[in-house]
């Protein structure tokens, strides 16, 4: 089975390169919905970094990224429109909303167009999507857990903004966890809005009414330093506190880890999955066949590679990976 | 007793000290110091930008400042990156941070008087501006304050959290300028009746252009202090103290028309605000029941508040 993959990737990988030209007269956009965090900044950056040497060496003619201002589906869908009358080849979107911008993305589809949506996918079916798994996420996180500390003990879970799906998703996935590893118990949950500040005020909040025992605290990315900043403050010991791959979260663990050993576990995905929705919309264009579903990797950074990770991660940046052309290649071949 | 009762701010206190209660209660007392002191923290930062949104709105109707979250996120970023962890420049950085909110709040003003845009407006859109120029400036990189100011943030003197102490020097000043100074009954004389306030002789675009400038130099310093008490300044970081500078004010007793405003209340909202949360995290509630919760006890608060008195 494993040499079958590894055979199909090295065939695909074999067969594309000697269809590069194909796409050099091809022109890719980027609309994306929201600039305004970390995250987003070093998705836009990574973008850059992968899209421009690709421009200058004939890959593709063009490869620009546009940012909406507000946040809004509406705003969104116009820019879509814009970008289907400017006669891009593919539209690579970071969406606002997984339905709103259907009619816009169909709208697309029906002029010819390749419509790739990532990370906020589109539910469109003409649209191909490179979706997070969120509940392997959440499922990780226990999974870690309960080899770590096989006695179980009660747990902090730190959930993301309410209402949104993703919260929703990763919190399915810690439940899931917490059927299979029963020997631990959520003794109390508050939203962080993946923000340290509001994390550490919604942590602080709670914790005084909280039992001593605490082994471990279930977060989202994004909320684990400004929860370790809340025990501390409180006095407590600082119980494993999941991360999520932001450069201070790491960088705090890196110091816990040199001054008594803390040990735990981060896992996020790269903004750079933008360069890997970038290279999926070339290889459609190339004429590729290629999945209508994706997943996105999952990065990892654990006790053994957390100097190494850290290492790659921008200062305010969250751990990233920049895909090439056979790293996608070879995504592709295992969806397949 | 029926004086104090009559008084618009005293509910703020009555909610909170109900919450606060009810929130020990689920550990039999033995939270009662760690609640407090996490309550008068994260309370301390929506007292100070809570303020600054005070003597704006009660400069009279349509009046409120949008641009407090960008001013704390520029201020916050810029001011960290100016000291880099070195300890020799806080005072720079706090000039820094103060510059930035003096500069936020004339061209606020002058979006408005120049313009002629109405304020919800100017500072919304003013707030794009900064927020694209903290971008800008230093693409979300978290830079850790020096040591010795995130020491002074997180400590505490006496068990009372320094950030708590700056809050309640910030409140006396405002208390007095409002209750005792000439500028405070400008401020009231303008929301009360604008047309009446300038036959009377008061400068009303001076006193109009000093309260925009104070509240963005408040949102400023609350940023400042946010920052090194979290650790670093994020893009994000204002965000939540745009509606909770607006509710503080209301909760607080202060008039949303203008016209009156009062310090006390700003902090029994302030308070509320942080520990209906904690009481509804502590007690298991879901986010839904949670937003639902609040939304009703800050309704019976402001009901509570603004009923007139029995003559």
């Amino acid at each position: 089975m494993n040499k079958a993959l590894v055979l199909s990737v090295l065939t695909v990988a074999l067969f594309s390169t000697t269809a590069l030209a194909e796409t050099s007269g091809k022109r890719i956009a980027l609309s994306n919905n929201y600039a305004g965090n970390s995250w987003r900044q070093a998705m836009l950056t990574s973008w850059d970094t992968v899209t421009k040497p690709a421009v200058e060496a004939g890959t593709v003619a063009a490869a620009d990224a546009f940012t909406t201002a507000e946040n809004q589906a509406t705003e969104q869908a116009a820019q879509i429109q814009n970008l289907i009358l400017q006669g891009y080849d593919a539209i690579v979107v970071n969406a606002a909303s997984p339905t709103a911008l259907n009619g816009a993305v169909k709208e697309a589809c029906d002029a010819g167009i390749i419509v790739v949506s990532f990370d906020g996918i589109v539910t469109e079916p003409c649209a191909w999507r490179i979706a997070v798994d969120f509940k392997q996420m959440g499922r990780n996180q226990l999974d870690f857990l309960a080899a770590k500390l096989p006695g179980g003990g009660n747990l902090l879970e730190i959930r993301g903004l309410a209402g949104v799906s993703v919260d929703d998703e990763i919190h399915a996935g810690i439940e899931d966890g917490l059927a299979k590893h029963p020997s631990f118990k959520v003794v109390g949950s508050v939203n962080g809005d993946w923000a340290q500040d509001v994390a550490q005020k919604a942590v602080a909040g709670i914790l005084p009414s909280l039992p001593d025992d605490i082994v471990a605290v279930v977060t989202q990315g994004g909320d684990g330093y400004g929860a370790a900043q809340a025990f501390a403050a409180a006095g407590r010991t600082v119980p494993t506190i999941i991360m999520g791959n932001r450069e201070d979260e790491l960088k705090w663990w890196k110091e816990q880890k040199n001054a008594n050993g803390y040990e735990t576990y981060s896992v996020s995905i790269a903004p750079g999955v933008s360069t890997l929705a970038f290279w999926v919309a070339q290889q459609i264009l190339d004429g590729a066949d290629v999945p209508k579903e994706l997943v996105v990797p999952l990065v990892e950074v654990t006790q053994a590679n957390l100097e190494d990770q850290l290492a790659v991660t921008g200062a305010g940046s969250v751990t990233n990976v920049e895909y090439t052309l056979e790293d996608t290649q070879a995504t592709i071949a295992a969806a397949k | 007793m029926r004086a104090i009762l009559a008084k618009p701010w005293v509910w703020s206190f009555f909610a909170a000290g109900g919450v606060w209660l009810v929130t020990i209660m689920f550990t039999g007392g033995a939270s009662t110091l760690g609640l407090s002191q996490a309550a008068l923290t994260f309370a301390a930062f929506s007292i100070i930008v809570g303020l600054g949104q005070m003597f704006v709105i009660t400069l009279g109707p349509g009046n409120v400042d949008l641009s407090i979250p960008a001013t704390m996120t520029l201020a916050g970023t810029a001011a960290l990156k100016v000291m880099d962890t070195s300890d020799g420049m806080v005072l720079a950085g706090i000039a820094v941070a103060l510059a930035v909110g003096i500069t936020i709040g004339v061209f606020n003003y002058a979006l408005i008087k120049l313009l002629r845009i109405p304020p919800i407006i100017a500072t919304l859109s003013s707030s794009f501006i900064v927020q694209s120029a903290a971008i800008w400036y230093n693409r979300g990189i978290r830079i850790k304050p020096p040591d010795v100011l995130s020491q002074f943030a997180t400590a505490s003197t006496f068990g009372v959290p320094n950030v708590a102490i700056v809050a309640l020097v910030i409140s006396a000043l405002a208390w007095v300028i409002l209750e005792k100074g000439i500028y405070g009954r400008w401020v009231s004389a303008i929301g009360q009746n604008m047309r009446a306030a300038r036959l009377a002789g008061v400068p009303v675009d001076g006193t109009r252009f000093a309260t925009y400038v104070l509240c963005a130099v408040l949102a400023a310093l609350a940023g400042f202090l946010l920052s090194c008490f979290s650790g670093g300044a994020a893009l994000n970081m204002g965000a939540e103290y745009l509606l909770t500078s607006i509710a503080v004010v209301v909760i607080g007793g202060t008039a949303v028309a203008g016209g009156f405003a009062n310090v006390p209340g700003i902090w029994g909202a302030s308070l509320f605000l942080f520990l209906v949360v904690s009481m509804l995290n502590t007690y298991g509630a879901s986010a839904g029941v949670r937003m639902l919760f609040t939304g009703v006890i800050i309704i019976g608060v402001v009901v509570a508040a603004s009923r007139k008195p029995a003559a």
